[in-house]
């Protein structure tokens, strides 16, 4: 080694050496201009496709829904992955966007996020009129940004109180028939009082708390809260003086004081087995709880803490990847996935509202006098995710590109609230990183 | 069974990154030889190192400095200090990250003692020669092949906050029919003291086997001189078996500190899918973790990793001083 | 030290309640993975062998059997694949260099030790993200899941431990017999160091062998990836199949309790080995 070597010109090496990744950094983000680079294609060929692998019955109903599209017609094969539940998100995140499939399936809410990402191309001159037409108003409102479609689901969810009539009679509450005459939360915590009372463990509620609410299910569960107690996530790009007011505070300190009557349920089993009478959780846990209460069950709206009851929306929807070299192969298939036949294959598999109009009137779950047809009333009052009124119910989670921070720090308020926090204290820290967030990222502009 | 004599190790110990030493009298010649040779060697090694360990790191700060997010078509932008402060001094940011710190040190503190201590008890337990000595060896031992993933799915099913938990279950039964439910991974109060549990459990087999490989290095004369000097079973353990393990002794502490600091897995896991109180229990690792690939912050999370590298770096030195006196004796 | 029968009864007794404890979890794992879900988290039965069938198991491995889900033996023959690499790979180049940098002089030599010390104390977790930025374009590969792992500072500081203490005056006599350095090295210190190669091939193994975080950030592709990460599809489900979740465990560590049986002395001695001497 010469140790004449200047030493300066060792470190502008190392310093360009390290510089280039970051310049490529740059360049893979901003360089790719204002448009996405999908092409129309020759609609012939092999399309790579993406989905989410949750509950089996779901996988197994879009693998067959892939092989009758494949056998079906000779131009297009479809090729399919499925990718566990958990790590779906950070998997598209994690990869750029000209590896990413033709076809991807992507939860609600992250949707804004692909698009700013430049992961997502708009559907709109893909996929055909018909199957746009025929997607329902909450489910067109949750895929759209900036007025373009960027995605369409099979199913959208609804959220709600399933009661054990037993249990309820039992201890002499009376319960609401509809939205008209939803539970206040008042109403709710002292039926909740009243039904622990008379439980041999003192616990007559089920949260869902088995998996933690720093995750989407705090925000999807109770987000609601938030809405009907007058606030909002995001107020015109900001969390201070939308998700910090003193209603939610009240609202989320009451949601506290429901650990004392909750369990746990580790087994997913509380409700089923009749140790709850209540339980606040979604449409897909219809067929369990129906099969295990039969007539017994009764679906409630969640309760209103002011501003009338609210309930989530939105669920998992398909995309066209924003480098496909053969849009019109994805777009046929997306018409094909949304057909009645496989919403329908579907939807009686995950018991989900179905997403398309022709397929809803035709669900013997969700028609006027079926089973679920509160969350089908729910899903005809949509909200947005702006104008969050007191008539409105379906309320669907901001769509901005910032989603990913603003579900992260909610989710982690809620989680600090439910295990003893100070409620205002928790959504003021949480309001501010929001802000902070969307301060350091322009506002997360589309660009 | 090889085990390599201490003794003989000991003039390196003192300066373990001096070269070592061959007999006195070196000719040049063999000096250049082996120079060409020594890098070859280390060649592949170093090369892998560089590239996979130190140049991602020099990478990781300078994207400390900068503000960059995953995925953001904006480009990175200088940020200074910027994520520094926040996790320092900012009232909101930094009191996730100085929990954490807290949470590492509090775990470290409570795992080092506790883990040497109860692996040295196993080990003077099995050092005995009994039948089916290696049955038990094994048993012991068995919990380190285990991935934390599965050890932290595992202990989430005994600790569930449920009656129907395995522990809650068991003290219900012994305590006939005192004991509730209790929200082990919840509690603030229980949740740090879980994950050291099933970490304990997880590791200490190995720990137990290499003190057990020292005890087994003391000559038997030595206890025999003792009984003979009719010293108690604490004077033996005291004046025989201690001095006898030292050095292995502090080897163990100092690789059980290091791996408590990097404690991650099963926070995460946890976390993630068992209801653990994450204030209690969020470490250094899991914040930066988190930060990068739930909140897509890079820029922070670089940042955090930065500093923890050298708050080990300067507990890893102070433990060498604090050590090495000690270790030439 | 004499043992009366007495004292020898005392030993078993309070070695086997600690083994009863330490090995109750295990247990509850095995038994668990038999038994329906709401059997498993049902309080002390959770320990009754009651109801049992291979049911889970069934379910596991048919949950992999597409092209869309992968399969299964594909996912254990690519972990099993990883580990050969990241093992046979990290033995042979991290002893080596540790031979280099410790029995050979050269300048240069204690600072480079000294680094190789530094960078074992930077975690893996703490340069993924870097480490993903520098290699995104590698994604759905295998190099990119072993490669990464193969030079190892802890492993080469093991070597290191070990090859000091061995007496000069061995290598001395084979250089005077003519030996260069690569020859001394491979066949004499080699030989001699089972124990020290054999603790750090069992190491390696079973971190490669539970490794998480850096697949799922590099690998979508279900043709190559690894086991651990199909952990999530039973995590995923709601409600949670605990009898699967443990029957998938159970199946993911099988391979390392299969080796483990064959080779105990080697895993609880050569761990030992290497590391009695700090």
């Amino acid at each position: 080694m010469n140790p004449g070597t200047p030493r300066s010109r060792r470190t502008a090496a190392t310093a360009a050496a390290l510089a280039l990744p970051l310049a490529a950094l740059a360049a893979c983000g901003g360089g790719s201009g204002s448009g996405t680079s999908a092409e129309q294609g020759s609609g012939t060929g092999t399309i790579t496709v993406w989905a989410h692998q949750g509950q089996a019955s779901e996988a197994a109903a879009l693998q067959n829904a892939v092989k009758t599209f494949n056998s079906s017609q000779k131009k297009v094969k479809v090729k399919l992955t499925l990718i566990p539940d958990t790590d779906y998100t950070k998997t598209i995140t994690a990869t750029d966007a000209a590896r990413l499939p033709d076809v991807m399936e992507f939860d609600g809410p992250t949707m804004a996020n692909f698009v700013y990402n430049k992961k997502l191309a708009a559907i709109g001159s893909y996929v055909s009129a018909k199957t746009l037409a025929n997607a329902t108003p909450a489910i067109k409102a949750e895929g759209s940004v900036d007025g373009r479609q960027y995605g369409l689901g099979m199913y959208d969810s609804g959220l709600g109180v399933y009661g054990n009539k037993k249990l309820l009679d039992a201890a002499g509450i009376t319960y609401p028939k509809g939205l008209s005459d939803a539970w206040t939360a008042a109403e709710f915590t002292d039926a909740v009082k009243k039904l622990a009372a008379k439980d041999p463990d003192g616990k007559s509620l089920d949260l869902q708390e088995s998996n933690g609410f720093a995750n989407e299910w705090g925000t999807y569960g109770f987000a609601p809260v938030v809405w009907s107690a007058g606030g909002s996530l995001l107020k015109n790009g900001k969390a201070q003086g939308a998700l910090d007011t003193p209603a939610v505070a009240s609202a989320l300190k009451t949601f506290q004081s429901w650990k004392k009557y909750t369990d746990p349920n580790t087994d997913g089993n509380a409700f089923a087995k009749g140790r709850v009478a209540l339980s606040w959780v979604g449409h897909w846990m219809y067929p369990a709880y129906g099969k295990a209460l039969g007539k017994d069950l009764v679906v409630l709206p969640l309760p209103d803490f002011g501003n009338g009851p609210k309930t989530g929306q939105g669920s998992w929807e398909w995309g066209i990847g924003a480098n496909t070299k053969n849009g019109k192969a994805a777009g046929a298939f997306l018409d094909s996935l949304l057909d009645d036949t496989n919403v329908t294959a579907m939807t009686t598999a995950n018991g989900a509202p179905p997403g398309t109009r022709s397929a809803l009137t035709k669900s013997s779950l969700y028609k006027q006098g079926g089973p679920l047809q509160l969350f089908a009333d729910q899903l005809a009052k949509p909200c947005g995710d702006r104008d969050i009124t007191k008539t409105c119910v379906a309320v669907t989670r901001p769509v901005t590109a910032g989603y990913p921070t603003v579900t992260a720090k909610f989710s982690q308020a809620l989680s600090d609230v439910y295990g003893g926090a100070d409620p205002k204290t928790a959504l003021a820290k949480a309001a501010r990183a929001i802000d902070q967030d969307f301060s350091d990222n322009d506002g997360y502009q589309l660009q | 069974m090889t085990i390599v004599n201490p003794a003989p190790a000991a003039p390196d110990r003192r300066k373990p990154s001096a070269p070592a030493t061959g007999p006195e009298p070196v000719r040049p010649r063999r000096r250049n030889r082996d120079a060409l040779h020594g890098l070859l060697m280390s060649a592949p090694a170093l090369g892998g190192l560089i590239a996979f360990v130190a140049v991602p790191f020099v990478y990781a700060v300078v994207l400390s400095f900068y503000n960059v997010r995953l995925g953001s078509p904006l480009p990175p932008r200088f940020f200074g200090v910027e994520q520094y402060r926040r996790i320092f001094t900012d009232p909101d940011m930094s009191g996730p990250f100085l929990r954490a710190l807290l949470n590492n040190l509090t775990f470290a503190v409570a795992v080092v003692p506790l883990q040497t201590g109860l692996a040295l008890a196993l080990a003077i337990l099995l050092n005995r020669k009994l039948k089916a000595i290696g049955v038990f060896r094994s048993l012991f031992f068995l919990p380190v092949v285990f991935p934390m993933a599965l050890v932290a799915v595992i202990w989430r099913l005994i600790l569930a906050r449920s009656g129907d938990g395995l522990l809650n279950s068991a003290l219900h039964a012994v305590s006939l029919g005192h004991w509730g439910a209790f929200d082990w991974l919840g509690d603030s109060l229980t949740a740090m003291a879980s994950v050291i549990v099933l970490s304990v459990w997880q590791g200490v087999g190995f720990q137990m086997v290499i003190l057990l490989a020292g005890l087994q290095q003391i000559p038997g004369e030595l206890y025999e001189a003792a009984e003979l000097d009719r010293a108690t079973r604490w004077q033996q353990f005291r004046h025989v078996t201690l001095p006898g393990i030292r050095s292995t002794l502090v080897f163990v502490a100092l690789l059980t500190s290091v791996l408590s600091l990097r404690v991650f897995d099963q926070v995460y896991v946890l976390v993630h899918g068992g209801g653990l109180d994450e204030d209690a229990t969020r470490t250094v690792m899991y914040q930066a973790v988190t930060t990068a690939f739930d909140q897509n912050n890079i820029g922070q999370a670089a940042a955090i990793t930065v500093v923890f590298f050298l708050i080990v770096v300067a507990l890893t030195l102070i433990q060498r001083r604090v050590v090495r006196p000690g270790n030439e004796d | 030290m004499t043992r009366t029968p007495l004292r020898r009864f005392a030993d078993y007794a309070v070695l086997g309640v600690l083994a009863f404890v330490f090995v109750l979890p295990v247990l509850y794992l095995i038994l668990g993975s038999f038994k329906p879900s709401d059997q498993v988290l049902n309080g002390l039965t959770g320990f009754l062998p009651t109801h049992l069938s291979f049911d889970n198991y069934r379910a596991v491995l048919s949950s992999f059997d597409s092209d869309a889900t992968g399969y299964f033996w594909r996912f254990m023959g690519i972990s099993l694949l990883l580990a050969t690499v990241v093992v046979l790979g990290g033995l042979i180049v991290n002893s080596m260099a540790a031979y280099g940098l410790t029995r050979l002089r050269w300048r240069g030599q204690g600072a480079v030790f000294a680094l190789v010390l530094l960078l074992m104390l930077v975690p893996f977790e703490a340069v993924a993200v870097p480490l993903f930025y520098l290699f995104n374009d590698q994604r759905n590969t295998v190099w990119i899941q072993a490669v990464p792992f193969i030079a190892n500072a802890f492993s080469l500081y093991q070597f290191s431990t070990f090859f000091r203490a061995i007496p000069p005056s061995i290598e001395e006599a084979a250089r005077i017999d003519g030996a260069g350095p690569w020859r001394t090295f491979f066949a004499i210190v080699v030989p001699m160091s089972k124990p020290v190669f054999a603790s750090v091939a069992i190491l390696t193994f079973l971190t490669q062998w539970g490794a998480f975080l850096w697949p799922v950030l590099m690998v979508s592709d279900p043709a190559v990836r690894p086991l651990p990460l199909e952990m999530s599809v039973f995590q995923g489900q709601m409600p949670v199949d605990w009898g699967q979740v443990l029957a998938f465990g159970v199946l993911l560590i099988l391979p390392v309790l299969i080796v483990f049986a064959f080779f105990q002395r080697w895993f609880v001695q050569g761990v030992a080995g290497s590391a009695v001497k700090g």
